[in-house]
């Protein structure tokens, strides 16, 4: 802060004071938001909790059950099994996006020289797509029958037809190629978010290290690495909170299907409260995914080394 | 960077991984694009990676009249633009007064809103989903905007206390003793400052917003209201599996103005993003 | 095949419902009748005079009261708007008949009638509506699904007494008697709660020139004959089955399941199983299922079975690229058309072979009305009887008029020249003495989704029979 006279510092601070400590400005600034949030986001937390002692719908057969709805998840096995594939899919994307958008971010750093803008411009095409086009499109790419879609027709056509596959209809290669679609949709995000903060670091850091003698992966593992990791971290977190709701691209690509082996607890819970009218049970499988979430912020926090708030 | 430029093998390699990255991020959005306008036989007749033989505009046509494209788009643009301004309002004056203003509970309030960071949307949807029945306001626009304006809070106030923790104070000072309310300030001062993070908000929330499927496959079910991702699903049904061709025009078209506002915007948003994430 | 002549008494056929039939999870309901659904005459007259509770309700919801008791002469032009909500687009199938008579009964009949047509996607029908049950909020007219879904919306006292309500105004005739006691058998009532947009027999399409490829002459009629001609076209080098397969179209699977179950367990199997008298797990239920896992095992269903669409499949059939695939009578439609490759002699159909003429017989079909509409109790009133009135008494020549198709009602306009598989398929309907229903139409939501889920499985070999019908059965023990 800039020395000033003593005198006009203090009238400054008691103006300071008495602007950012206008009680109306504030109560304008936060009181609408604040009611929109707690109605909208919180308050259903609770409501969720209540529903969850119900049986049936509001309105239809709805019977107080106690702790009922809490012991279903131990007798359903519908609901390990979403569990199963939420974790695979949540543990595969996470390290794909931030792992492949890492790689990508070095790529345009140290070994993307010409075209740089116009390279970085089409990477982050897909980023852009809705997600329910790229759903149906991965569809096609897909596809078997009744025509081969683009990776089976190329398959074939190059003399791997042993590897060609109902690739989305078979339960072995069904969630991989969700988790294949869904990295491939948000590498270019990542990537650009870690090329910003590769680009802060200095060259004169990286070029010392070169001078020093460190190689490409010392480098990285002994200079970028640490630099890198918040922004690591923060990277992890949107995934995160975009893989463990797993609805909307397992909903395009794969209807949850085949069987349920790409059926997330999302739309597990969907299906419970919406098709099966059984709110409480649903309510029940909401509230595990919020726990999950905790956690799962919780676990990511832990790698992470300045504390946000 | 200079030092890397030497090794020629390296180089070599280098542009064959660019190539190779280039061609699997980009072929799928061509390939999509150009089997738009394929007929139905040649589905049959070719490998599907062939170039189409023509032209066969008559699948947009299908794909327009029968798919109610441009309501779709009009309703996605509503509910997100709405949702957009206000998130960008909300999330500016919430962090600006829980970050630089002076009062007791501020501390909570930025951690309260931090909790829905960590509520998933699906959490929320049955209590919402009964509430809005109750009200009547399914297949409202009303429900979806506040829905996602309530959802998008959360991170928007998290960035941009982020951001702002990092300003120095020095220029609301010379600002207010300058003579600048509360106001003014945010107006004049604040705002301008903190341009790089509301674009990142704005570029983030789009996608969010603009994505969100689940929201209003659940709130919306009247066709003229439905926005793109909900009225996308329903396009396969409605063409059925064998007409591939319109489907694949009706994907086009929902992907081609977001490659468009891309293209003119892509150095602000990518700009944004990284000046923004990085501050947070 | 086509040799019999069209019976009036079976004024039935198929619909063009592709949609209908197609996009609907548990797409169309069935009889699950042992009697004769062609010999049944109408209970309605009879039912209408014990049906109290309908009455009462029009006579508390009716704002024209005075208008209530003659629906004979004209009329009277009451002031009334409709929600309308379906699972058709308003260009499409039933959308279009729907709009139309909507259209024609507001321009030549009542000016002061205005209505609003939504479209719901058939995947989220009943959740939709249940939904809209609970809150009270029912559209005035809505598609539904017969079998268990409606069985439940009647408990719940939500929708009108259409055979008492159809007595009320005094056109009983309109809705033809094997359509009526098809509705009266699903719903387990004596009067209809709902109206049929169609009457189906389902079986065997298969393709004549593939058959002969393989050496096969005659269409199989028992289960042993059936496996054999697998095997042949097989052997030929043929794909010898298709279904719908794809996630949200596995009912096309399901009912494979379906017709071997019924065939070795009998016509009543599924709705034992549902009532408790039998459990889904008892061996002849889970041979069935083991069959199709043994026959997709065998790589009779083709590669990627599980991506599949009803649409793809039919296609399949019509190309020559699989030789036999199971589907409802509304599949004419399809192959009415000129894109049909197969042209007007190439595809024929058979009933689901036998195994023990008296377990199940020949000439007992699977057979259902497709879609069916039903009215919202509450909003119920003479505005709306007045266009029932007119609904009933015009759909059937609509229909017939503008898609060559039958609805389940009574129609004076011949078609001048009914299509070759159009015949093919009244010749069929003709032929039942018997009906059963499809697999999922005793089960309920969740029970449902689980069959049609998992039977993808069932296909890939991720599950054998016993898994299948364990899942099914833990699904039935959950469900309350």
């Amino acid at each position: 802060m800039p020395t000033a006279p003593a005198v006009k510092k203090k009238t400054g601070r008691s103006g300071m004071k008495k602007v950012l400590g206008n009680k109306k400005a504030i109560a304008l600034f936060v009181v609408p938001a604040f009611i929109v949030y707690t109605i909208v986001v919180i308050a259903p937390i609770a409501v969720s909790f209540y529903y969850s002692f119900f049986s049936g719908t509001p309105g239809l057969k709805w019977e107080f059950v106690g702790m009922k709805n809490f012991l279903r998840p131990f007798q359903d096995s519908r609901f390990r099994d979403a569990l199963f594939v939420n974790l695979r899919y949540i543990g595969f994307v996470m390290v794909g996006q931030v792992g492949l958008g890492l790689c990508m971010a070095l790529l345009f750093r140290f070994w993307l020289k010409r075209f740089k803008n116009l390279i970085r411009t089409l990477l982050f095409f897909p980023v852009v797509l809705p997600t329910v086009a790229v759903g149906q499109l991965f569809a096609k790419i897909y596809e078997i029958q009744p025509n081969y879609g683009l990776l089976n027709s190329l398959l074939a056509n190059i003399g791997l037809q042993q590897y060609v596959h109902a690739w989305i209809g078979e339960m072995d290669t069904a969630l991989p190629s969700l988790i294949v679609m869904d990295i491939w949709s948000a590498i270019g995000f990542h990537a650009v978010i870690l090329y910003g903060a590769i680009l802060d670091i200095s060259d004169d850091v990286i070029e010392a290290a070169a001078i020093d003698g460190a190689g490409s992966f010392q480098l990285f593992r002994y200079i970028l690495a640490p630099l890198l990791r918040p922004m690591i971290v923060t990277c992890a977190i949107f995934s995160f909170s975009g893989t463990v709701k797993m609805f909307e691209s397992a909903k395009a690509l794969t209807g949850g299907g085949p069987g349920n082996a790409t059926k997330s607890l999302s739309m597990y819970m969907y299906e419970v409260a919406f098709n099966y009218n059984k709110v409480g049970y649903g309510s029940v499988i909401a509230l595990f995914i919020f726990l999950m979430c905790i956690v799962g912020s919780f676990i990511i926090g832990l790698f992470d080394t300045k504390e946000d708030i | 960077m200079t030092k890397i430029k030497k090794i020629t093998p390296k180089s070599i390699i280098s542009k064959v991984v660019i190539a190779l990255v280039l061609i699997i991020d980009v072929y799928p959005i061509f390939w999509l694009l150009t089997a738009s306008v394929k007929r139905n036989s040649e589905w049959v007749d070719y490998p599907a990676y062939a170039l189409p033989k023509g032209f066969y505009w008559q699948n947009y046509v299908e794909a327009w009249t029968r798919g109610h494209m441009a309501t779709f788009f009009k309703n996605s643009l509503i509910d997100t633009l709405i949702s957009l301004i206000f998130i960008v309002i909300f999330s500016t004056t919430v962090s600006f007064a829980c970050v630089k203003m002076q009062w007791k509970l501020k501390k909570s309030v930025a951690r309260y809103f931090q909790i829905g960071i960590m509520v998933p949307v699906a959490t929320s949807l049955i209590p919402l989903y009964q509430m809005f029945v109750r009200t009547k306001l399914t297949n409202t626009y009303f429900s979806l905007i506040i829905t996602y304006i309530a959802f998008g809070l959360s991170l928007s106030i998290f960035l941009m206390t982020g951001y702002l923790r990092t300003m120095p104070n020095d220029m609301f000072e010379a600002a207010v003793i300058d003579g600048c309310d509360i106001y003014k300030l945010m107006y004049y001062i604040v705002v301008p400052m903190m341009k790089n993070a509301i674009v990142t908000v704005l570029v983030l929330q789009f996608f969010f917003k603009w994505n969100d499927l689940l929201f209003s496959m659940t709130f919306i079910s009247k066709s003229e209201l439905k926005t793109v991702q909900t009225g996308l699903l329903y396009f396969s049904d409605e063409f059925g599996s064998k007409n591939w061709g319109a489907i694949f025009a009706s994907i086009s078209m929902s992907i081609l103005p977001m490659l468009f506002l891309y293209t003119f915007l892509n150095k602000a948003i990518i700009e944004g993003m990284t000046a923004g994430a990085v501050k947070g | 095949m086509k040799k019999r002549v069209l019976a009036a008494l079976m004024s039935t056929a198929l619909l063009a419902g592709m949609l209908a039939g197609c996009a609907a999870p548990a797409a169309a309901p069935a009889a699950p009748a042992e009697e004769a659904v062609a010999e049944e005459a109408p209970a309605e007259e009879a039912a209408a005079e014990e049906e109290a509770p309908a009455e009462e309700a029009v006579e508390e919801e009716a704002p024209a009261a005075e208008a209530s008791a003659d629906f004979s002469g004209e009329d009277p032009q009451l002031e009334k708007h409709l929600k309308i909500s379906t699972i058709w687009a308003e260009d499409n199938d039933n959308g279009v008949l729907i709009n139309m008579i909507a259209k024609e009964y507001q321009e030549n009949v009542n000016p002061n009638f205005t209505w609003e047509y939504e479209y719901i996607p058939s995947a989220d029908l009943t959740q939709k509506i249940t939904t809209l049950a609970a809150a009270d909020d029912l559209p005035d007219i809505f598609a539904y699904e017969s079998g268990k879904p409606i069985v439940e919306l009647i408990e719940a006292d939500k929708i009108v007494d259409i055979g008492a309500e159809l007595a009320r105004i005094g056109d009983t005739d309109y809705v033809t008697p094997s359509a009526t006691s098809l509705l009266q058998t699903l719903s387990g009532t004596d009067t209809i709660y709902d109206l049929p947009l169609g009457l189906n027999v389902e079986g065997f399409w298969y393709n004549k020139a593939l058959f002969e490829e393989a050496g096969i002459e005659a269409p199989p009629a028992t289960m042993d004959e059936f496996e054999e001609d697998l095997q042949k076209l097989q052997d030929a080098g043929i794909q010898p089955l298709v279904a719908g397969g794809a996630s949200g179209e596995t009912w096309g699977s399901t009912r494979v399941v379906n017709a071997i179950t019924v065939r070795t367990v009998g016509n009543d199997a599924m709705k034992k199983a549902a009532d408790g008298e039998a459990k889904y797990t008892d061996q002849g239920y889970v041979d069935a299922a083991q069959k199709v896992a043994d026959w997709a095992a065998k790589g009779y269903f083709g590669e990627g079975i599980n991506t599949v669409t009803m649409n793809a499949a039919g296609q399949m059939l019509m190309s020559g690229q699989a030789a036999i695939f199971y589907n409802g009578s509304w599949f004419s439609g399809s192959l009415n058309s000129e894109d049909n490759a197969a042209g007007e002699d190439g595809i024929g159909f058979f009933n689901i072979p036998v195994v023990d003429e008296s377990i199940s017989s020949a000439t007992d079909y699977s057979m259902n009305c497709g879609n069916i509409l039903c009215l919202d109790k509450t909003k119920y009133d003479d505005a709306t009887a007045w266009f029932l009135k007119y609904f009933v008494e015009h759909i059937g020549d609509a229909a017939m008029s503008t898609q060559g198709t039958i609805k389940g009602y009574t129609y004076s306009t011949k078609a001048e020249d009914i299509k070759p598989y159009t015949q093919l398929v009244l010749d069929e309907i003709d032929k039942a003495t018997g009906a059963f229903t499809w697999y999922e139409a005793t089960m309920n939501a969740e029970v449902s989704k689980t069959a049609q889920e998992n039977v993808q499985l069932l296909l890939t070999g991720d599950m054998d029979g016993q898994a299948y019908m364990e899942s099914i059965q833990e699904a039935a023990d959950m469900a309350d």
